[in-house]
């Protein structure tokens, strides 16, 4: 049941909701058995990559309300764990990650009871300041973190998996990844909003001292949104590491990652299910186009003398933040609730609305 | 043992003293109403009782439980609720979910606190809007449903703050009833109205509050008579 | 003990131009509640504006000020009028990511103008140091540590004094009284945001000999002015002023006595401890 500003929830949509989950991630899972480019393949990791961050995000900043705009904390503590364990201590990945995310559940306690008296505004300009903190004290211990030259991944060991070796040299196996850490973030999520912890996430969101009043612990609960927020982040960013291969403090703790998260859900239609993987939809297209033009070559839309590739090329190479930066404005001014609910009303429109009239009342 | 007992509470901000000294004690299943002008500190009290802020000094004793210091999480499983003066739907939730959420207070259970819900939604008679947004209903149903909400719960006392504010006369009526619907089902309540008339019709006892002191407390009739507490209202005289 | 005081005074001096940074976000906050994080961005902008200045016509940064300060309070009043004000009564966290977008969209774009190449600004006086009683004072932070107490100066002056300075001030105090009392407060809220947008740009300039430049500048600069009107109290013009002197202080000490590297850090440290222990600052009015 996804609450909508615009329209009552419908249950007995969530049949038809499953089916075509499914449907989808079936499809998915077939794609690279037909399309083997590997730019294409790099497209699809990335979007796996922004769906998990959105949806791991959006449970403590859709559901809860608790805009953390220093998630980079959770996604760097994922990469540097999954990274250093393996280059340092020859642990692979599929191990690493879980210490990655017990770690970022631990620092999410740290950080959730320090910030979380903070309401509001405050509380966004204290989420970002842990995660500068985090960010220039790797750079500053270099001895630990390697500081600014960052860490370099030599080479992941192949996974013995049911008498089948897997190996992680090309684009095809992180797809693989992607597309299961995806699904399972997707189910985690919705596993939370139709449960008790969805619906008291919810209430803290819509009213702290009302639901405080109505039995909810509220720091109790709105730890529990930070630690599976966290742990999701930062088994996106432990996995990001092991995918480019190469991190220091600023691609793993800078504002701009956590920026880029908040995105994904605004552009998307945040508190839904749907809301990052559309957001991922519109946002990680952009962003791979802008930063490489050639792939459309490499992939055929268009041709290697084309002129949108040589203008995107000549002006607006790595303007992919600039174009964020536009989506964001335009989104805040005039779709609030992002690409979901620009559909919602126009679905809604050509269906002319055949609730009551004091139903179609806006909200507050 | 009286269900709650307000032992010479006072709560001071900064140099104002709110409540002063106040004291009085409820038993079950009465319906107690507390009236006084505006400022008196009634919401304040309300704010005491119910772990919002401790009090100053005194005890809130409830079911022979010490209340000072609680959080109002912590009241609220101990089978203490309150509404508010200002009503607080939970605006982008629908009506159902927002009394399941005060279900889910005695249950981890999705299907039996929706069964709660519906349940309570009946008894304000709230149930043709169960999948509305709560953000959408006009005031009288806002009110109603935060009844619905704090009665999901399962409270053994209800403290219930000028919900008769801003209905008119049918929903107030409507209102009223449905308190002596629910002291009939053994609930007590704690009811802190502007209406005269109202308080009159359904309090066993009223305490009257005045600039943070109580005045006096007393049945319905000795309430109205006291001449303090005409000189209170300046000069209103009550039926 | 030379460190020592040595350290201070350049951390007083870093400090006024903190200081007018701060300033400029506090009045925006106080008139409009709005936390601005393009703020570092249109300091940024200052620099771009003085460096492009004085690269085609040699004119001294401190002269260009008189062209690059009301430049950004025009940029500025156009914000406020075409963007911020459509979200005055959204949610804060909307209101934030809209101006962390449009920061996003004026930093970004001068990195496609400009590039990213650090660009510096020399002039004769750039590294030039005067001698007072045994303490080295750097020429440059010292004229702008001048010029930013002249205009600090200038500013309590018209915000005391002038009519429209004091309907500002009423406008910051309650919105909705000030309406009632005829203050046009639509305008108030493009003369703050103007009036904000050009303080940063003045520090800007003033820093533009001292620092590299270049488009990702401002975020640093928008963080740290956070920690200053908080730490002086969020609507609070002397707070804020006293807020950035401190922080210049305090860097400049924590980089002797911490780790150079860390000094941002400790900032950010007392960041937490301030909004945890005293949101509302020295001498804030206590709004959540």
């Amino acid at each position: 049941m996804t609450p909508s500003p615009l329209r009552p929830a419908h249950r007995g949509s969530s049949l038809a909701a499953l089916l075509a989950f499914a449907a989808a991630v079936i499809l998915l899972a077939i794609f690279p058995s037909f399309v083997k480019k590997p730019y294409v393949l790099h497209m699809g990791v990335m979007l796996f990559l922004a769906v998990i961050q959105g949806q791991a995000w959006n449970v403590i900043g859709g559901y809860t309300g608790q805009y953390s705009v220093g998630h980079s904390a959770f996604f760097g503590i994922g990469a540097y764990a999954t990274m250093m364990l393996l280059e340092v201590n020859k642990i692979p990945p599929w191990w690493g990650i879980w210490a990655a995310m017990a770690s970022a559940m631990i620092l999410s306690l740290i950080i959730g009871s320090i910030t979380f008296r903070l309401r509001g505004p405050y509380f966004v300009l204290a989420s970002i300041s842990v995660a500068e903190i985090i960010r220039l004290a790797a750079l500053h211990f270099k001895g630990f973190t390697r500081g600014a030259e960052g860490f370099l991944l030599s080479s992941i060991p192949p996974l013995h998996l049911f008498g089948t070796e897997i190996e992680f040299f090309t684009k095809r196996s992180f797809y693989y990844v992607g597309l299961l850490l995806a699904v399972v973030t997707i189910a985690a999520n919705w596993a939370v909003q139709h449960s008790k912890l969805g619906y008291y996430f919810q209430a803290i969101r819509e009213d702290q001292d009302a639901a405080h009043s109505l039995g909810i612990n509220l720091s109790f609960y709105k730890n529990v949104a930070l630690a599976i927020s966290a742990a999701f982040t930062a088994a996106a960013g432990g996995f990001f590491a092991m995918f480019v291969k190469f991190i220091d403090p600023n691609i793993a703790f800078g504002l701009d990652v956590s920026v880029q998260i908040v995105l994904i859900c605004i552009v998307g239609g945040i508190g839904t299910i749907i809301g990052p993987v559309l957001g991922a939809m519109v946002l990680v297209p952009l962003s791979e186009i802008l930063r490489n033009p050639r792939g459309l070559v490499q992939v055929g839309v268009l041709s290697a003398d084309s002129g949108v590739v040589r203008f995107i090329e000549t002006y607006l190479s790595n303007a992919h933040l600039l174009v964020f930066g536009i989506l964001v404005v335009v989104v805040i001014l005039f779709a609030p609730e992002g690409v979901l609910g620009v559909i919602r009303r126009i679905v809604g429109r050509s269906r002319r609305r055949r609730t009551a009239p004091d139903a179609a009342a806006s909200p507050a | 043992m009286p269900m709650l007992e307000i032992q010479h509470v006072s709560k001071f901000f900064g140099g104002l003293a709110a409540n002063a000294d106040v004291s009085f004690s409820m038993e079950g299943g009465m319906i107690m109403g507390r009236i006084g002008p505006n400022g008196a500190g009634k919401t304040t009290l309300f704010n005491c009782i119910t772990g919002y802020y401790p009090p100053s000094k005194g005890e809130v004793m409830f079911k022979g439980v010490r209340l000072n210091g609680l959080q109002p999480d912590q009241v609220c499983r101990l089978g203490m609720v309150r509404t508010w003066q200002k009503v607080r739907p939970l605006a982008k939730m629908t009506v159902l979910d927002n009394v399941m959420v005060g279900a889910l207070a005695r249950t981890s259970s999705l299907a039996k606190a929706r069964d709660v819900a519906h349940e309570q939604l009946h008894i304000v008679r709230l149930d043709h809007k169960d999948d509305h947004l709560a953000g959408g209903l006009p005031i009288g149903e806002r009110k109603k449903l935060e009844v619905a909400r704090v009665l999901a719960t399962k409270p053994e006392l209800l403290l219930l703050d000028e919900v008769m504010g801003g209905l008119n006369p049918a929903e107030s009526e409507e209102i009223i009833q449905l308190i002596l619907d629910l002291k009939r089902r053994g609930l007590t309540q704690m009811v802190i109205e502007h209406d005269m008339k109202a308080i009159m019709r359904i309090s066993d006892r009223i305490v009257v509050l005045n600039s943070g002191e109580k005045l006096t407390e007393g049945n319905p009739q000795e309430v109205a008579n006291h001449k303090d507490v005409i000189a209170a209202y300046l000069g209103e005289r009550v039926e | 003990m030379t460190v020592f005081l040595q350290s201070m005074l350049s951390g007083l001096l870093v400090g006024g131009v903190y200081a007018l940074i701060g300033v400029g976000l506090t009045i925006i906050f106080g008139v409009m509640r709005v936390i601005n994080f393009a703020h570092g961005d249109l300091l940024m902008l200052g620099m771009y504006a003085t460096w492009f200045i004085f690269t085609k016509s040699g004119l001294d940064p401190y002269v260009a000020l008189l062209a690059t300060a009301p430049l950004l309070f025009l940029w500025g009043a156009f914000l406020q009028k075409v963007f911020i004000n459509r979200v005055l009564n959204a949610l804060p966290q909307n209101q934030i990511l809209l101006t962390i977008g449009l920061g996003l969209i004026m930093s970004n774009s001068m990195m496609l103008l400009f590039t990213s190449d650090y660009r510096i600004l020399t002039t004769t006086y750039s590294s030039s140091s005067f001698d007072v009683g045994g303490l080295s004072v750097s020429q440059p932070l010292l004229y702008s540590f001048l010029i930013t107490a002249a205009i600090t100066g200038a500013l309590f002056w018209f915000l005391s004094r002038t009519d429209t300075g004091q309907a500002i001030r009423a406008t910051a105090q309650d919105r909705e009284a000030a309406q009632l009392m005829g203050i046009n407060v639509r305008w108030t809220s493009i003369l703050a945001f103007g009036i904000g947008s050009a303080l940063s740009g003045a520090a800007g300039t003033l820093i533009a000999p001292t620092y590299y430049i270049y488009p990702q500048v401002g975020s640093a600069f928008t963080l740290k002015a956070f920690v200053i009107v908080v730490l002086g109290g969020m609507g609070s013009i002397v707070g804020a002023t006293l807020g950035g002197l401190i922080i210049g202080v305090t860097e400049s000490l924590a980089a002797i006595y911490v780790a150079s590297g860390l000094k941002e850090l400790v900032v950010f440290v007392l960041f937490l401890a301030l909004l945890l222990f005293r949101p509302s600052g020295l001498l804030g009015k206590s709004r959540a």
